[in-house]
């Protein structure tokens, strides 16, 4: 399984000199599986870069969005394969009592935010609930599970290929919680994340931000910490950058990162913040290196 | 055990933060969640107890009607708030641990969501106690 990030920023895209090095794209990360399936999680701005890379001749993809945030279906416009005739694609996401996925992701792709309405794209495009149970796209089964965000969201875990990708980028787990104290079956996301070879997760705030944004659907990162070692995920990767921080802070971010995660007994390989472009590895004896 | 639906999650957060004494089943109607309000009620923290089943808790607990009647569990306000799917609100009474008895009101919502009811809250009042610490004075 092959994962790449396309896009890592949170809330809103930030592009800039400040940026460059981490990205300045909002939440996509794409999944390829050694039968070649491909699954695109989130359609943030990042979507437009992959759609771009990806060969003409990669006609089926499925798109996997956690919420309709905007900054998780905003490049979905901009995605390149969509315009195109021979292209089969299938967006997921969550479900709602309120209106079905295909009308809620159509408010945006729709007059006056969009000069292109949904049904006249030249794609083949499928909208899916997600399933309450565990279901397969080519040789990966998916589970997905509501997690403590604002509004309906999906936290995934994806298994293939003998690995598992957990995959939660907007979460707030320790809202009214005690990550260190609660059994793991009242804590928000935990079977998702349980023992992943590679956690995706929300990590937008230092501990002192946090604290004036409780509530708001995002972990500080002592919170991240501690759910990915109580989880016991093999790799944490940090995810959905506050667009407020520039490269060089999110260098010294790190840096407490691995300190907290010390702390709690973390590998230091075995952590790292989402890099635009970043490619990993995951295989069933996950090198926590291994990475192009 | 398995993981608990994010409804149940976000209620019991709630519920813990309150200082009005409260209850919250799951669909089965499982005692999954009393807060510490509520202990002071039954005369133990949940954490001391654990998850109860549906028969255990309503024995240990002994609800009953006005009257003094036993009420079965198929009667209470919280089961018929979970099986009918609407809001109950009644007055019962309690016996806890020390043996005395306490006469409460009770408000019980059913927790719906997109795959089906989730559970079910209550909200108690002790009637004899007057307001709750941090409720309306």
């Amino acid at each position: 399984m092959k994962v790449k990030i396309w896009g890592a920023r949170g809330s809103v895209p930030s592009p800039g000199p400040e940026t460059v090095r981490y990205g300045g794209n909002t939440s996509c990360v794409q999944v390829t599986l050694d039968d070649g399936t491909l699954l695109i999680l989130d359609a943030g701005t990042g979507i437009r870069g992959m759609g771009i890379a990806l060969a003409a001749e990669a006609a089926r993809v499925h798109i996997i969005v956690t919420h309709l945030h905007l900054d998780h279906i905003q490049g979905l416009m901009f995605f390149a394969p969509a315009f195109r005739s021979e292209s089969e694609i299938t967006i997921w996401g969550p479900a709602s009592p309120e209106a079905s996925l295909r009308d809620r992701i159509a408010r945006y792709i729709s007059a006056p935010l969009s000069p292109v309405e949904v049904r006249e794209l030249p794609c083949e495009v499928a909208f899916r609930d997600c399933p309450e149970t565990e279901w397969e796209i080519g040789t990966a089964h998916l589970r997905a599970a509501s997690v403590t965000h604002r509004g309906p969201t999906l936290g995934y875990r994806i298994t293939a290929d003998d690995c598992s990708l957990a995959y939660i980028p907007d979460h707030e787990p320790a809202i009214g919680a005690s990550l260190e104290n609660d059994e793991p079956d009242w804590i928000s996301g935990f079977d998702l994340a349980r023992g992943a070879s590679l956690l995706v997760h929300d990590c937008q705030y230092t501990d002192a931000e946090y604290a004036d944004h409780v509530g708001w659907g995002h972990s500080g990162l002592s919170d991240t910490l501690t759910f990915a070692r109580r989880t016991e995920v093999e790799r944490l990767l940090l995810f959905h950058h506050d667009p407020m921080h520039s490269d060089d802070f999110l260098d010294t971010f790190y840096g407490s990162a691995l300190e907290g995660w010390a702390e709690r007994g973390g590998d230091p390989v075995a952590l790292e913040l989402a890099t635009e472009r970043r490619e990993i590895e995951l295989s069933a004896a996950t090198d926590p290196l291994g990475s192009r | 055990m398995s993981q608990k639906p994010i409804e149940l999650i976000l209620a019991r957060n709630l519920l813990s933060s309150l200082t009005t004494p409260a209850f919250l089943v799951d669909d089965h109607g499982a005692l999954v969640f009393y807060n510490d309000a509520a202990a002071t009620l039954v005369g133990r923290r949940f954490e001391e107890r654990g998850q109860m089943a549906a028969s255990d808790w309503t024995e240990q607990f002994g609800p009953a009607d006005p009257e003094g009647r036993p009420v079965s569990w198929e009667d209470l306000p919280l089961t018929k708030a979970l099986f009918a799917g609407r809001a109950i609100h009644s007055k019962m009474h309690l016996k806890v641990l020390d043996g005395t008895v306490h006469e409460i009101e009770v408000s019980a919502l059913p927790i719906f969501a997109t795959g089906g009811t989730r559970g079910a809250m209550a909200i108690f009042w002790p009637v004899e106690d007057g307001p709750q610490a941090g409720g309306p004075k």
